[in-house]
Protein backbone atom coordinates (compact mmCIF):
# COMPACT_ATOMS: atom_id res chain seq x y z
CA UNK A 1 0.00 0.00 0.00
CA UNK A 2 1.11 3.36 -0.86
CA UNK A 3 -0.66 6.56 -0.93
CA UNK A 4 0.40 10.28 -3.01
CA UNK A 5 -0.57 12.85 -1.26
CA UNK A 6 -1.01 16.61 -2.81
CA UNK A 7 -2.81 19.81 -2.57
CA UNK A 8 -2.91 22.74 -4.21
CA UNK A 9 -3.20 22.64 -7.73
CA UNK A 10 -4.69 25.61 -8.25
CA UNK A 11 -6.34 25.24 -11.87
CA UNK A 12 -2.51 24.15 -13.08
CA UNK A 13 -3.10 21.47 -15.22
CA UNK A 14 0.14 20.60 -16.45
CA UNK A 15 1.46 20.52 -12.90
CA UNK A 16 -1.04 17.96 -12.01
CA UNK A 17 -0.84 16.02 -15.16
CA UNK A 18 3.19 16.12 -14.00
CA UNK A 19 2.33 14.64 -10.94
CA UNK A 20 0.26 11.92 -12.08
CA UNK A 21 3.22 10.90 -14.63
CA UNK A 22 5.43 11.00 -11.32
CA UNK A 23 2.86 8.59 -9.58
CA UNK A 24 2.72 6.20 -12.09
CA UNK A 25 6.55 6.13 -12.47
CA UNK A 26 6.90 5.00 -8.92
CA UNK A 27 8.49 1.35 -8.85
CA UNK A 28 6.20 0.59 -5.73
CA UNK A 29 2.49 1.47 -7.23
CA UNK A 30 0.37 4.37 -5.55
CA UNK A 31 -2.95 2.53 -4.40
CA UNK A 32 -4.47 5.96 -3.22
CA UNK A 33 -4.49 9.37 -4.06
CA UNK A 34 -5.62 12.39 -1.70
CA UNK A 35 -5.94 15.60 -2.76
CA UNK A 36 -6.11 17.88 -0.11
CA UNK A 37 -7.71 20.79 -1.38
CA UNK A 38 -7.30 23.76 -3.98
CA UNK A 39 -7.84 22.41 -6.99
CA UNK A 40 -9.20 25.59 -8.23
CA UNK A 41 -7.66 28.76 -8.15
CA UNK A 42 -7.33 32.68 -10.26
CA UNK A 43 -4.33 30.86 -12.70
CA UNK A 44 -4.92 28.18 -15.40
CA UNK A 45 -8.12 26.29 -15.88
CA UNK A 46 -10.08 25.53 -12.91
CA UNK A 47 -12.71 23.68 -14.97
CA UNK A 48 -10.48 21.49 -16.53
CA UNK A 49 -8.15 20.51 -13.47
CA UNK A 50 -12.42 19.50 -11.81
CA UNK A 51 -12.81 17.54 -14.95
CA UNK A 52 -9.31 15.40 -15.22
CA UNK A 53 -9.49 15.01 -11.49
CA UNK A 54 -13.21 13.64 -11.82
CA UNK A 55 -12.47 11.34 -14.45
CA UNK A 56 -9.33 9.57 -13.88
CA UNK A 57 -7.33 7.57 -16.45
CA UNK A 58 -7.81 3.74 -16.74
CA UNK A 59 -5.11 2.68 -14.51
CA UNK A 60 -4.94 5.74 -12.62
CA UNK A 61 -6.29 5.57 -8.61
CA UNK A 62 -9.61 7.77 -7.98
CA UNK A 63 -8.45 9.96 -6.30
CA UNK A 64 -10.36 11.45 -2.95
CA UNK A 65 -10.77 15.20 -2.92
CA UNK A 66 -11.52 17.12 0.23
CA UNK A 67 -12.06 20.87 0.26
CA UNK A 68 -9.46 23.68 0.65
CA UNK A 69 -9.37 27.53 1.37
CA UNK A 70 -10.11 28.07 -2.78
CA UNK A 71 -12.90 25.88 -2.76
CA UNK A 72 -14.62 27.65 0.07
CA UNK A 73 -13.65 31.09 -1.46
CA UNK A 74 -16.01 29.90 -4.04
CA UNK A 75 -18.80 28.67 -1.64
CA UNK A 76 -19.04 32.20 -0.30
CA UNK A 77 -18.83 34.04 -3.28
CA UNK A 78 -22.13 31.77 -4.35
CA UNK A 79 -23.21 31.98 -0.83
CA UNK A 80 -23.88 28.06 -0.32
CA UNK A 81 -21.78 28.52 3.12
CA UNK A 82 -19.73 30.76 5.29
CA UNK A 83 -19.70 34.61 5.15
CA UNK A 84 -21.43 36.37 1.86
CA UNK A 85 -19.28 38.22 -0.61
CA UNK A 86 -16.14 36.45 0.12
CA UNK A 87 -14.40 38.81 2.70
CA UNK A 88 -11.10 36.87 2.99
CA UNK A 89 -10.85 36.96 -0.85
CA UNK A 90 -11.21 40.24 -0.70
CA UNK A 91 -8.81 41.03 1.81
CA UNK A 92 -6.14 38.92 0.12
CA UNK A 93 -6.41 39.14 -3.53
CA UNK A 94 -8.74 42.61 -3.72
CA UNK A 95 -11.84 43.15 -5.42
CA UNK A 96 -10.68 42.23 -9.19
CA UNK A 97 -10.50 38.31 -7.87
CA UNK A 98 -13.88 37.86 -7.22
CA UNK A 99 -14.69 38.65 -10.63
CA UNK A 100 -12.05 36.30 -11.62
CA UNK A 101 -12.63 33.53 -9.24
CA UNK A 102 -16.58 33.82 -10.58
CA UNK A 103 -15.32 33.43 -13.95
CA UNK A 104 -12.77 30.80 -13.47
CA UNK A 105 -15.61 28.10 -11.13
CA UNK A 106 -18.48 27.09 -12.69
CA UNK A 107 -21.81 27.21 -10.53
CA UNK A 108 -22.09 23.11 -11.30
CA UNK A 109 -18.80 22.45 -10.54
CA UNK A 110 -18.98 24.67 -7.52
CA UNK A 111 -22.22 22.40 -6.03
CA UNK A 112 -19.91 19.61 -6.94
CA UNK A 113 -16.69 21.08 -5.16
CA UNK A 114 -19.45 21.56 -1.94
CA UNK A 115 -20.29 17.87 -1.80
CA UNK A 116 -16.56 17.24 -1.18
CA UNK A 117 -15.52 16.44 2.59
CA UNK A 118 -13.84 18.70 5.35
CA UNK A 119 -10.98 15.90 5.53
CA UNK A 120 -10.67 12.17 5.91
CA UNK A 121 -9.60 10.21 8.94
CA UNK A 122 -7.71 6.75 7.52
CA UNK A 123 -5.52 4.54 9.67
CA UNK A 124 -4.28 6.76 11.78
CA UNK A 125 -3.79 9.67 9.64
CA UNK A 126 -5.73 13.19 9.43
CA UNK A 127 -5.89 14.03 5.59
CA UNK A 128 -7.46 17.56 5.72
CA UNK A 129 -6.50 21.18 4.16
CA UNK A 130 -5.49 23.46 7.44
CA UNK A 131 -6.40 21.53 10.48
CA UNK A 132 -9.61 20.79 12.14
CA UNK A 133 -9.57 24.31 13.78
CA UNK A 134 -10.09 25.60 10.24
CA UNK A 135 -9.19 25.34 6.46
CA UNK A 136 -7.39 28.17 6.60
CA UNK A 137 -5.42 27.22 9.29
CA UNK A 138 -1.57 27.41 8.29
CA UNK A 139 1.25 25.39 9.62
CA UNK A 140 4.40 25.24 8.77
CA UNK A 141 7.71 24.29 10.62
CA UNK A 142 7.81 28.15 11.86
CA UNK A 143 4.08 27.51 14.12
CA UNK A 144 4.98 27.72 17.77
CA UNK A 145 5.58 24.14 19.02
CA UNK A 146 2.80 24.10 21.15
CA UNK A 147 -0.15 25.15 18.38
CA UNK A 148 1.63 22.18 16.59
CA UNK A 149 0.93 19.90 19.92
CA UNK A 150 -3.01 21.13 19.82
CA UNK A 151 -3.42 20.57 16.35
CA UNK A 152 -2.06 16.74 16.84
CA UNK A 153 -4.05 16.52 19.94
CA UNK A 154 -7.15 17.79 18.37
CA UNK A 155 -6.72 15.76 14.57
CA UNK A 156 -6.96 12.80 17.19
CA UNK A 157 -4.28 11.14 14.81
CA UNK A 158 -0.40 10.41 15.01
CA UNK A 159 0.19 12.04 11.69
CA UNK A 160 -2.10 14.71 10.35
CA UNK A 161 -1.00 15.43 6.56
CA UNK A 162 -1.87 19.43 5.68
CA UNK A 163 -1.77 21.38 2.55
CA UNK A 164 -2.50 24.84 3.60
CA UNK A 165 0.77 26.29 3.75
CA UNK A 166 2.30 24.80 0.35
CA UNK A 167 5.06 24.24 2.00
CA UNK A 168 6.22 20.47 2.03
CA UNK A 169 7.65 19.51 5.86
CA UNK A 170 7.94 17.11 8.45
CA UNK A 171 7.75 18.01 12.08
CA UNK A 172 7.64 15.83 14.91
CA UNK A 173 6.17 16.41 17.87
CA UNK A 174 6.70 15.29 21.45
CA UNK A 175 5.19 16.19 24.64
CA UNK A 176 7.47 16.28 27.77
CA UNK A 177 6.55 16.48 31.19
CA UNK A 178 3.73 19.21 32.39
CA UNK A 179 2.28 18.90 35.71
CA UNK A 180 -1.11 19.79 35.58
CA UNK A 181 -3.39 20.60 39.46
CA UNK A 182 -6.90 21.22 39.59
CA UNK A 183 -8.49 22.45 42.42
CA UNK A 184 -12.60 22.09 42.19
CA UNK A 185 -15.09 23.11 45.44
CA UNK A 186 -15.01 19.67 46.58
CA UNK A 187 -11.20 18.21 45.63
CA UNK A 188 -8.18 20.49 46.89
CA UNK A 189 -5.17 20.68 44.65
CA UNK A 190 -4.42 17.19 43.02
CA UNK A 191 -1.52 16.99 40.36
CA UNK A 192 -0.99 15.02 37.62
CA UNK A 193 2.33 14.61 35.67
CA UNK A 194 1.58 14.12 32.23
CA UNK A 195 4.74 12.90 30.01
CA UNK A 196 6.01 10.24 32.64
CA UNK A 197 7.09 6.91 31.27
CA UNK A 198 5.71 4.91 29.23
CA UNK A 199 6.03 8.33 27.41
CA UNK A 200 4.20 8.79 24.65
CA UNK A 201 5.41 8.48 20.85
CA UNK A 202 6.25 11.73 18.92
CA UNK A 203 3.23 12.43 16.68
CA UNK A 204 3.92 14.57 13.10
CA UNK A 205 2.42 17.16 10.90
CA UNK A 206 3.58 16.66 7.76
CA UNK A 207 3.29 19.52 4.66
CA UNK A 208 2.43 18.01 1.43
CA UNK A 209 3.98 20.64 -0.67
CA UNK A 210 1.50 22.25 -3.41
CA UNK A 211 1.79 21.31 -7.14
CA UNK A 212 0.19 24.24 -9.02
CA UNK A 213 1.47 27.04 -7.16
CA UNK A 214 5.03 27.31 -7.89
CA UNK A 215 6.30 26.89 -11.91
CA UNK A 216 6.92 23.51 -13.05
CA UNK A 217 8.04 22.50 -10.03
CA UNK A 218 5.46 20.75 -8.45
CA UNK A 219 5.39 18.76 -4.83
CA UNK A 220 4.13 15.65 -3.45
CA UNK A 221 4.43 13.03 -0.82
CA UNK A 222 4.73 9.55 -0.95
CA UNK A 223 3.30 7.91 2.36
CA UNK A 224 3.85 4.18 3.00
CA UNK A 225 1.35 3.09 5.85
CA UNK A 226 3.36 -0.44 6.27
CA UNK A 227 6.41 1.25 6.92
CA UNK A 228 5.21 4.75 8.55
CA UNK A 229 7.39 6.59 6.11
CA UNK A 230 7.46 9.88 4.60
CA UNK A 231 9.38 10.77 1.19
CA UNK A 232 8.46 14.03 -0.47
CA UNK A 233 8.84 14.76 -4.23
CA UNK A 234 9.73 17.60 -6.50
CA UNK A 235 8.84 17.02 -10.24
CA UNK A 236 10.51 18.70 -12.61
CA UNK A 237 8.50 19.51 -16.02
CA UNK A 238 7.96 22.03 -19.02
CA UNK A 239 11.04 24.57 -19.67
CA UNK A 240 12.64 23.79 -16.28
CA UNK A 241 13.26 20.20 -16.89
CA UNK A 242 16.46 18.71 -17.94
CA UNK A 243 19.63 19.96 -19.00
CA UNK A 244 18.68 23.28 -19.38
CA UNK A 245 17.09 23.25 -16.45
CA UNK A 246 20.40 22.58 -14.68
CA UNK A 247 22.47 24.48 -16.25
CA UNK A 248 20.17 27.86 -15.89
CA UNK A 249 20.71 27.36 -12.04
CA UNK A 250 24.37 27.61 -12.19
CA UNK B 1 -6.39 44.62 44.16
CA UNK B 2 -9.27 41.72 44.31
CA UNK B 3 -11.80 40.75 41.31
CA UNK B 4 -14.77 39.10 41.59
CA UNK B 5 -15.47 37.02 38.17
CA UNK B 6 -18.79 36.03 37.38
CA UNK B 7 -20.27 33.65 34.47
CA UNK B 8 -23.15 32.19 33.00
CA UNK B 9 -26.27 34.23 35.01
CA UNK B 10 -28.43 32.84 32.58
CA UNK B 11 -31.74 35.57 34.02
CA UNK B 12 -31.51 33.96 37.25
CA UNK B 13 -31.84 37.20 39.37
CA UNK B 14 -32.34 36.12 42.51
CA UNK B 15 -29.34 34.69 41.88
CA UNK B 16 -27.07 37.25 40.89
CA UNK B 17 -28.30 39.19 43.99
CA UNK B 18 -26.62 36.92 45.86
CA UNK B 19 -23.50 36.58 44.59
CA UNK B 20 -23.90 40.68 44.54
CA UNK B 21 -23.83 41.15 48.26
CA UNK B 22 -20.90 38.47 48.74
CA UNK B 23 -18.95 39.82 46.40
CA UNK B 24 -19.66 43.02 48.52
CA UNK B 25 -18.82 41.77 51.51
CA UNK B 26 -15.64 40.33 50.82
CA UNK B 27 -15.19 44.05 49.47
CA UNK B 28 -13.56 43.48 45.77
CA UNK B 29 -12.86 46.31 44.24
CA UNK B 30 -13.59 45.22 40.75
CA UNK B 31 -16.35 42.84 39.11
CA UNK B 32 -16.01 41.36 35.65
CA UNK B 33 -18.84 39.15 34.02
CA UNK B 34 -17.61 36.10 31.12
CA UNK B 35 -21.16 36.70 29.42
CA UNK B 36 -24.73 33.92 29.32
CA UNK B 37 -26.33 36.79 30.84
CA UNK B 38 -29.71 35.31 29.19
CA UNK B 39 -31.26 32.09 28.14
CA UNK B 40 -32.45 29.25 30.72
CA UNK B 41 -33.60 31.64 33.36
CA UNK B 42 -36.93 33.72 34.03
CA UNK B 43 -35.58 36.96 34.21
CA UNK B 44 -32.96 38.23 31.38
CA UNK B 45 -33.63 41.48 31.22
CA UNK B 46 -33.53 42.44 34.83
CA UNK B 47 -30.36 40.77 34.77
CA UNK B 48 -28.85 42.43 31.97
CA UNK B 49 -30.20 45.87 33.55
CA UNK B 50 -28.53 45.19 36.82
CA UNK B 51 -24.88 44.02 35.09
CA UNK B 52 -25.62 47.50 33.02
CA UNK B 53 -26.41 49.36 35.99
CA UNK B 54 -23.15 48.57 37.58
CA UNK B 55 -21.03 49.18 34.84
CA UNK B 56 -19.86 45.49 34.86
CA UNK B 57 -16.75 44.71 32.19
CA UNK B 58 -18.65 41.96 30.96
CA UNK B 59 -17.85 39.49 27.17
CA UNK B 60 -20.23 37.98 25.50
CA UNK B 61 -21.73 34.28 26.20
CA UNK B 62 -22.62 31.32 23.59
CA UNK B 63 -26.49 32.43 24.45
CA UNK B 64 -26.19 36.41 24.30
CA UNK B 65 -24.22 35.70 20.81
CA UNK B 66 -27.04 32.89 20.35
CA UNK B 67 -29.71 35.98 21.03
CA UNK B 68 -28.19 38.09 18.72
CA UNK B 69 -27.17 36.56 15.56
CA UNK B 70 -29.90 33.97 15.97
CA UNK B 71 -29.89 29.83 16.61
CA UNK B 72 -26.37 29.49 14.35
CA UNK B 73 -25.10 26.14 15.97
CA UNK B 74 -25.43 22.64 14.94
CA UNK B 75 -26.79 19.89 16.53
CA UNK B 76 -23.06 19.06 18.30
CA UNK B 77 -24.14 22.10 21.15
CA UNK B 78 -26.76 19.68 22.79
CA UNK B 79 -26.23 15.77 24.28
CA UNK B 80 -29.58 14.38 22.77
CA UNK B 81 -32.24 15.76 20.47
CA UNK B 82 -34.65 16.12 23.77
CA UNK B 83 -31.84 18.88 25.16
CA UNK B 84 -31.87 20.37 21.92
CA UNK B 85 -35.61 20.78 21.55
CA UNK B 86 -35.81 22.15 25.11
CA UNK B 87 -32.89 24.74 24.32
CA UNK B 88 -34.45 25.65 21.29
CA UNK B 89 -37.77 26.57 23.52
CA UNK B 90 -35.76 28.78 25.91
CA UNK B 91 -33.70 30.02 22.64
CA UNK B 92 -37.53 31.19 21.36
CA UNK B 93 -39.13 32.10 25.06
CA UNK B 94 -35.94 34.45 25.67
CA UNK B 95 -35.69 36.25 22.21
CA UNK B 96 -39.87 36.91 22.63
CA UNK B 97 -39.04 38.16 26.33
CA UNK B 98 -35.95 40.76 25.66
CA UNK B 99 -36.15 44.10 25.53
CA UNK B 100 -34.57 45.97 21.81
CA UNK B 101 -32.28 47.94 24.05
CA UNK B 102 -30.73 44.46 26.10
CA UNK B 103 -30.44 42.68 22.29
CA UNK B 104 -28.76 46.20 21.22
CA UNK B 105 -26.51 45.66 24.62
CA UNK B 106 -25.99 41.72 23.80
CA UNK B 107 -24.75 42.79 20.39
CA UNK B 108 -21.79 45.52 21.80
CA UNK B 109 -20.40 43.01 23.90
CA UNK B 110 -16.64 42.04 23.17
CA UNK B 111 -15.32 38.05 22.93
CA UNK B 112 -12.33 38.98 25.12
CA UNK B 113 -11.60 41.46 28.17
CA UNK B 114 -8.19 41.62 29.34
CA UNK B 115 -6.42 43.38 32.43
CA UNK B 116 -2.32 42.97 32.54
CA UNK B 117 -1.70 39.28 32.20
CA UNK B 118 -5.37 38.64 32.77
CA UNK B 119 -7.70 37.39 30.08
CA UNK B 120 -11.32 36.53 30.39
CA UNK B 121 -13.84 34.69 27.53
CA UNK B 122 -17.14 33.00 27.98
CA UNK B 123 -15.85 29.75 26.52
CA UNK B 124 -12.28 29.83 25.08
CA UNK B 125 -10.02 32.48 23.19
CA UNK B 126 -11.73 30.42 20.27
CA UNK B 127 -14.62 30.23 20.48
CA UNK B 128 -17.79 31.24 23.09
CA UNK B 129 -19.14 27.63 22.68
CA UNK B 130 -15.66 25.33 23.30
CA UNK B 131 -15.86 23.73 26.78
CA UNK B 132 -12.11 23.63 28.70
CA UNK B 133 -12.82 21.01 31.08
CA UNK B 134 -10.78 20.45 33.81
CA UNK B 135 -10.04 16.83 32.23
CA UNK B 136 -8.93 18.50 28.91
CA UNK B 137 -5.42 17.47 27.75
CA UNK B 138 -2.61 19.47 29.21
CA UNK B 139 -0.93 20.85 26.41
CA UNK B 140 -4.34 21.24 24.98
CA UNK B 141 -5.04 23.61 27.81
CA UNK B 142 -1.85 25.29 28.22
CA UNK B 143 -2.28 26.48 24.07
CA UNK B 144 -5.57 28.26 25.40
CA UNK B 145 -3.66 30.25 27.85
CA UNK B 146 -1.03 31.29 25.16
CA UNK B 147 -3.42 31.75 22.39
CA UNK B 148 -5.01 34.10 24.89
CA UNK B 149 -1.35 35.40 25.49
CA UNK B 150 -2.07 35.72 29.04
CA UNK B 151 -0.99 34.35 32.46
CA UNK B 152 -4.05 34.07 33.80
CA UNK B 153 -7.26 32.54 31.51
CA UNK B 154 -10.46 33.14 33.27
CA UNK B 155 -13.46 31.49 31.69
CA UNK B 156 -16.69 29.96 32.17
CA UNK B 157 -19.35 28.11 30.21
CA UNK B 158 -19.15 24.70 31.97
CA UNK B 159 -21.12 25.96 34.81
CA UNK B 160 -18.70 23.62 37.49
CA UNK B 161 -15.91 26.21 38.53
CA UNK B 162 -12.23 25.47 39.16
CA UNK B 163 -8.58 26.12 39.33
CA UNK B 164 -6.48 24.53 36.88
CA UNK B 165 -2.31 24.89 37.18
CA UNK B 166 0.07 23.93 34.27
CA UNK B 167 3.26 24.01 35.18
CA UNK B 168 6.98 22.45 33.55
CA UNK B 169 5.38 22.16 30.33
CA UNK B 170 7.85 20.87 27.74
CA UNK B 171 7.99 19.47 23.99
CA UNK B 172 10.25 19.03 21.89
CA UNK B 173 9.76 19.74 18.05
CA UNK B 174 11.98 17.89 15.13
CA UNK B 175 11.77 19.56 11.56
CA UNK B 176 12.87 17.74 8.29
CA UNK B 177 12.55 19.73 5.45
CA UNK B 178 13.68 18.35 1.34
CA UNK B 179 17.21 19.67 0.69
CA UNK B 180 17.85 21.34 4.46
CA UNK B 181 19.26 19.69 7.39
CA UNK B 182 16.92 18.25 9.82
CA UNK B 183 16.82 21.03 13.19
CA UNK B 184 15.41 20.25 16.48
CA UNK B 185 14.13 22.48 18.92
CA UNK B 186 12.50 23.07 22.54
CA UNK B 187 9.65 24.71 23.82
CA UNK B 188 9.28 25.07 27.82
CA UNK B 189 6.39 26.72 29.18
CA UNK B 190 5.89 29.02 32.63
CA UNK B 191 3.36 28.46 35.14
CA UNK B 192 -0.12 29.10 33.12
CA UNK B 193 -3.57 29.50 34.72
CA UNK B 194 -6.92 28.57 33.98
CA UNK B 195 -9.81 29.65 36.17
CA UNK B 196 -13.41 29.03 35.39
CA UNK B 197 -15.76 30.99 37.11
CA UNK B 198 -18.57 28.27 37.56
CA UNK B 199 -22.05 29.84 36.97
CA UNK B 200 -23.93 32.14 38.63
CA UNK B 201 -27.73 31.26 37.67
CA UNK B 202 -27.54 27.67 36.56
CA UNK B 203 -24.83 25.34 38.46
CA UNK B 204 -24.46 22.56 37.80
CA UNK B 205 -21.76 21.37 40.49
CA UNK B 206 -24.07 18.80 42.42
CA UNK B 207 -25.57 21.36 44.64
CA UNK B 208 -28.01 24.72 43.91
CA UNK B 209 -26.28 26.79 45.49
CA UNK B 210 -24.43 29.65 42.97
CA UNK B 211 -20.81 30.08 41.95
CA UNK B 212 -18.30 32.63 41.61
CA UNK B 213 -14.35 33.24 41.81
CA UNK B 214 -12.21 35.65 43.85
CA UNK B 215 -8.76 36.11 42.74
CA UNK B 216 -6.20 38.97 44.48
CA UNK B 217 -3.97 40.25 41.46
CA UNK B 218 -1.35 41.08 44.24
CA UNK B 219 -1.01 37.18 46.10
CA UNK B 220 -2.45 35.50 43.05
CA UNK B 221 -5.07 33.67 45.16
CA UNK B 222 -7.95 31.97 43.90
CA UNK B 223 -10.99 31.56 45.99
CA UNK B 224 -14.37 29.58 44.38
CA UNK B 225 -17.15 30.72 46.25
CA UNK B 226 -20.41 28.88 46.78
CA UNK B 227 -23.18 30.88 47.62
CA UNK B 228 -26.78 30.03 48.72
CA UNK B 229 -30.04 32.04 47.89
CA UNK B 230 -33.73 31.37 47.45
CA UNK B 231 -33.70 28.72 44.08
CA UNK B 232 -37.22 28.16 44.94
CA UNK B 233 -38.31 31.65 43.72
CA UNK B 234 -36.41 31.06 40.55
CA UNK B 235 -37.85 27.59 39.72
CA UNK B 236 -41.27 28.91 40.57
CA UNK B 237 -40.81 31.45 38.48
CA UNK B 238 -39.67 29.37 35.33
CA UNK B 239 -42.32 27.62 35.85
CA UNK B 240 -44.61 30.40 35.66
CA UNK B 241 -43.49 32.26 32.58
CA UNK B 242 -43.99 28.90 30.73
CA UNK B 243 -40.58 27.82 30.20
CA UNK B 244 -39.71 24.06 30.49
CA UNK B 245 -40.50 22.57 33.76
CA UNK B 246 -36.39 20.24 33.38
CA UNK B 247 -34.86 23.78 34.02
CA UNK B 248 -37.02 24.23 37.30
CA UNK B 249 -35.71 20.55 38.39
CA UNK B 250 -31.82 21.01 37.77
CA UNK B 251 -31.62 24.35 38.90
CA UNK B 252 -33.27 22.55 42.22
CA UNK B 253 -30.07 20.01 42.11
CA UNK B 254 -27.28 21.76 40.32
CA UNK B 255 -26.99 19.00 37.93
CA UNK B 256 -24.28 17.58 36.69
CA UNK B 257 -23.62 17.21 33.00
CA UNK B 258 -26.69 18.56 31.90
CA UNK B 259 -26.93 20.21 28.14
CA UNK B 260 -23.45 19.73 27.92
CA UNK B 261 -22.56 18.73 24.29
CA UNK B 262 -21.14 15.29 23.63
CA UNK B 263 -17.77 15.96 22.00
CA UNK B 264 -16.92 18.89 24.33
CA UNK B 265 -13.83 20.41 22.43
CA UNK B 266 -16.12 20.36 19.22
CA UNK B 267 -15.91 24.42 18.00
CA UNK B 268 -19.17 24.78 15.84
CA UNK B 269 -18.33 26.75 12.25
CA UNK B 270 -22.18 27.24 11.05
Amino acid sequence: MQWAILSGIEGNLAAYEAVLTDIKRQRQPVTDLYILGDLVGLQGDSEAVVRRVRSPQPGEPMPQVCTGWWEEQCFSLHGIRGLPDAPELVERYGLEAVKDLWEAVSRQTVQWLADLDFGFHELDCLLIHGSTVSYGDELTPETPPIQLCDRLIRADANTLFCGRSGLAFECWVEPGALRSTVTTLDQTAVPQEQGQEPKKSPRRIVGVGNVGRQGYQPSYVLYNPGTDQVSFKCVQYGPARGFGAARSKK
Amino acid sequence: MKLAVISCIHGNYEALNAVLSDIDAHKADQIYCLGDLVGYGPQPNAVVELVRSLDIPTCQGCWDEDIVEGLNACDCSYPSQLAEKRGHLAHEWTNQAIHPEVREYLASLPMTLRQDNLCFVHGSPNSQHEYLLPTMDGFAALERVLAAEADVLFCGHTHIPYLRELENGTLSVKVQQPGQSETQHQFTAPLKRIINAGSVGEPRHGRPNATYVLYDTDSTQVTLREVPYDYQKTCAAIIEQGLPPIFAWRLARGMEFAERAEDAGHVCER
